[in-house]
């Protein structure tokens, strides 16, 4: 038996889990503290001075957890990870890398050096997220053509 | 590739649930195989054509284009 080095099917709950609780945890801090720009702090936070302050140990906090959030539902197992699964996963995957470097060449080109840390950003959501939908798009038509198979036996 | 898994299923009366099973592949996969949507590895072809005691090759047949 191959190793797929997959998490187990369940851990995809707790991702979904850490994205729906880092909700109101957003919500809340934009509440308390309105107008606080989460980038202008990043920004600054690179010079170094506002490094682990508050809002950069808040912004932190927030990414990690829709980040790991996103990772546990990427790579969690499906129910039965046969090879057809496994196929479209590295073929998602695949897309998600193709576009991820598209969008990365065209910023290099078309924007400036201090947008940098945008670029990072959607470095950093961007392939996770492009490979989930993808992922459950293709996993969703599978179903829908075997549903429709299924209706075109017994007619 | 071609395949008769569906009229093979029917001689031996499994189900794509029955044959997904034995083969440990979805139901899902069994179906896009039977549909000439996804072609197994040569593992599975070789487990599918073992489910029906029959030689690989009378279950997959190359296609024109292959």
């Amino acid at each position: 038996m191959r190793t797929n080095y997959l998490l187990p099917f369940k851990s995809r709950y707790f991702g979904i889990a850490l994205i729906l609780v880092h909700i109101p945890i957003k919500l809340y801090w934009d509440a308390q503290y309105p107008g606080s720009d989460i980038h202008r702090h990043i920004d600054s936070a690179v010079t170094g001075s506002t490094l682990f302050s508050p809002p950069h140990l808040f912004f932190i906090g927030t990414t990690l957890m829709v980040l790991i959030g996103l990772f546990l539902i990427a790579f969690s197992k499906e129910k039965v990870e046969d090879e057809q699964i496994v196929q479209i996963r590295l073929d998602s995957l695949r897309w998600a890398i193709y576009l991820n470097y598209a969008i990365l060449l065209f910023s290099l080109v078309f924007t400036e050096t201090n947008e940098s840390t945008h670029i990072l950003f959607l470095n950093m959501w961007l392939p996770l997220l492009f490979f989930i939908l993808r992922f459950q798009w293709m996993l969703y038509r599978l179903n829908r053509s075997v549903r429709k198979n299924d209706a075109d036996i017994h007619v | 590739m071609k395949n008769n898994i569906r009229v093979e299923r029917a001689i031996s009366e499994i189900t794509q649930a029955e044959l997904a099973d034995k083969v440990n592949v979805s139901r899902q996969t069994i179906n896009s195989i039977e549909s000439n949507k996804y072609i197994p590895s040569a593992l599975l072809a070789l487990k599918i054509a073992r489910v029906f005691g029959k030689a690989v090759e009378d279950i997959f047949l190359l296609d024109d284009k292959d």
